[in-house]
């Protein structure tokens, strides 16, 4: 069967590695893979619906356009295990005493880029959700890596500098993020709210790509194996233990979210 | 500790930016503000799987990844400091033109003394040697050779280098006294036919080298052969198979190295301590990394003889530094 052609974009240098990787990996299988990179997620949901690409590594935000722009005639392949347990941590300095987002009201509070689903889209749509509507909090915004969809977490890093700085009181990350820099130890800084699992990112396909050449590329993707030194230097790289079939619901409060701030699907 | 939560938040997220961005197996540098930040970014790359690289004095180099253990790829016997040379005397009774030490019979012994090898053979075995090497010049020629070689064989298996040129009257006997056991004799012979050892050693040296061969064998000692050939010259490994078959020695006893450009050769394998494994080696000057550079001043580790396995440790440290930075490197270069 013809290769397929993935895109992805290269929000850091790992993402070389990473392709080529996973290039090898399906070097000799039934079905072989090759990919192009973007400098952000914009360019790729184009390529794929021009039908430059097979399939899309999308992030969350990508994926919701990709729906709204075919009209929810797309389908995801896969996932990473880590894309089901997705989340948004709210953090403020040790001792701050906000126990519950509502506590929030009337504070600074710092978010990432503008088409970040962890540190932008979705924390707005928490806030909101706990009944702060607008100006009940005072936003600072950090488009630091528009394009990439939040993935180099840069705005989340400049959302905590501002919380360092005390020009803000509570700063939005992602959990990897969060736990990243936790890693350093007491960093001064606590969670005060943790937001529930939502879903990250996906291979999104148009429905021109052939099920049965989809299916066998998949099935072969979800046999990379932890316990495979060769493959588990891809995964981790990559960020998973596993590839998962995937699992939707995850992705709907990004869908309302979307709808309820007007975020339309092209950028 | 002296750093603030504020500096370590500030310093975490310089880590996470800068390795972030970084690919995995290459190295980033990270800037400190303090000098107690460096345990923190230890802590941190440990926790996070990266590793910290170096030091330097207002930054931290992290590599990206965990580095691979830079001794894996060598056998336990050929790790630094398993085996350990010894130059039992500097002195020959041959003046060999590619000889790496400048032995000849003019050489001034440097001779080690008896209780030198014996503390340097036990503390050598307390440090991890489980080989010990005697080497020259010309080992025949130390007046107390009986005594060292019964201290070294009675520790751990030893190998003696010689030219065989010298089983003859009270060195006979001195040789027929050593113990058979623990015991190897490896003896210099360039080549299968005369002309071309004879031509490095001296004319007869390979007959003699032959005869001495005969003795040993005769004598019932494991004998070795070791070939020094120059760059590009042919292993002759056929013909060096047959001699071995007709000196009574097994082929697998056959050792082929390559002129090093030491000493008085003035050509040959350019040797230096980022490009050799280390083989540490104990003269009456110093201790040196490779018994090949055993008089090169920049191959000397240090001058003093002990304690040894400091010396020991210090070699190997900085073999497993270039090690490592030659991993780092060979991963990098794809990317250039």
């Amino acid at each position: 069967m013809q290769p397929v052609l993935v895109g992805a974009v290269a929000y850091t240098a790992n993402v070389v590695p990473i392709w080529e990787g996973i290039r090898e990996y399906f070097q000799g299988s039934e079905v072989e893979m090759d990919f192009v990179l973007y400098s952000n997620y914009e360019r790729q949901v184009e390529a794929l619906l021009a039908g430059h690409i097979d399939m899309a590594w999308n992030t969350n935000l990508a994926y919701v356009r990709t729906v709204g722009r075919t009209n929810g005639e797309c389908r995801v392949l896969a996932m990473r295990d880590s894309d089901l347990v997705f989340q948004t941590v709210f953090v403020a300095r040790n001792g701050s005493d906000y126990k519950t987002l509502t506590d929030l009201k009337g504070s600074r509070v710092a978010l990432g880029s503008r088409d970040s689903g962890q540190a932008r889209i979705l924390p707005q749509k928490f806030l909101a959700d706990a009944g702060l509507a607008d100006g009940d909090v005072q936003l600072l915004t950090f488009d630091s890596d528009v394009g990439k969809h939040g993935d180099t977490g840069r705005s989340e890093l400049d959302a905590l500098r501002a919380v360092l700085d005390d020009e803000a009181d509570v700063a939005a990350l992602g959990i990897t993020t969060w736990n990243q820099l936790t890693q350093a130890g007491d960093v001064g800084v606590e969670a005060v709210w943790t937001s529930p699992e939502y879903c990250h990112c996906n291979f999104t396909a148009l429905p021109t790509l052939d099920e049965a050449r989809a299916e066998t590329w998949v099935s072969h993707l979800l046999e990379m194996d932890w316990d495979n030194p060769e493959h588990r230097q891809i995964l981790e790289m990559e960020g998973l233990k596993k590839w998962v079939r995937p699992q939707l619901d995850g992705y709907a409060s990004l869908f309302e979210a979307v709808k309820e701030q007007q975020i339309p699907d092209t950028w | 500790m002296t750093v603030t939560e504020g500096e370590r938040a500030r310093l975490a997220i310089r880590l996470v930016e800068a390795v972030n961005a970084t690919a995995t197996g290459t190295t980033v540098l990270v800037p400190l503000h303090h000098p107690d930040e460096v345990d923190i970014v230890d802590q941190w790359c440990r926790r996070t799987d990266n590793s910290v690289l170096a030091i330097h004095d207002e930054a931290v180099e992290v590599y990206r990844g965990r580095l691979s253990d830079p001794s894996s790829s060598l056998p336990a016997d050929r790790m630094p400091g398993s085996r350990l040379w010894m130059y039992t005397n500097f002195h020959c009774n041959l003046a060999c033109d590619y000889c790496c030490v400048s032995s000849s019979p003019q050489t001034d012994p440097r001779s080690l003394s008896v209780e030198t090898v014996r503390r340097a053979v036990n503390d050598g075995i307390a440090a991890g040697v489980r080989e010990l090497y005697l080497t020259g010049g010309e080992p025949f020629m130390h007046p107390d050779l009986a005594e060292i070689v019964d201290i070294c064989t009675s520790a751990a298996p030893t190998v003696m280098l010689t030219n065989g040129m010298l089983f003859r009257g009270s060195r006979r006997k001195t040789l027929d006294a050593m113990p058979r056991e623990n015991l190897i004799l490896q003896i210099s012979l360039d080549s299968p036919t005369p002309d071309l050892h004879d031509l490095h050693r001296g004319a007869g040296s390979w007959q003699r080298a032959v005869d001495g061969i005969t003795t040993a064998r005769s004598m019932g000692f494991h004998v070795r052969l070791a070939a020094t050939l120059a760059a590009g010259a042919p292993h002759e490994e056929a013909a060096l198979n047959a001699l071995c078959e007709r000196l009574d020695l097994r082929p697998s006893d056959t050792v082929v190295r390559r002129i090093a450009k030491q000493g008085v050769a003035t050509r040959g394998v350019v040797i230096s301590r980022g490009t050799v494994v280390p083989e540490v080696c104990l003269t009456a000057s110093g201790i040196y990394w490779h018994p090949v550079s055993a008089t090169d001043d920049d191959m000397r580790v240090t001058t003093d003889l002990f304690p040894l396995d400091k010396a020991i440790d210090a070699i190997r440290t900085e073999f497993l530094d270039y090690r490592r930075k030659g991993d780092m490197l060979a991963a990098a270069f794809p990317c250039a």
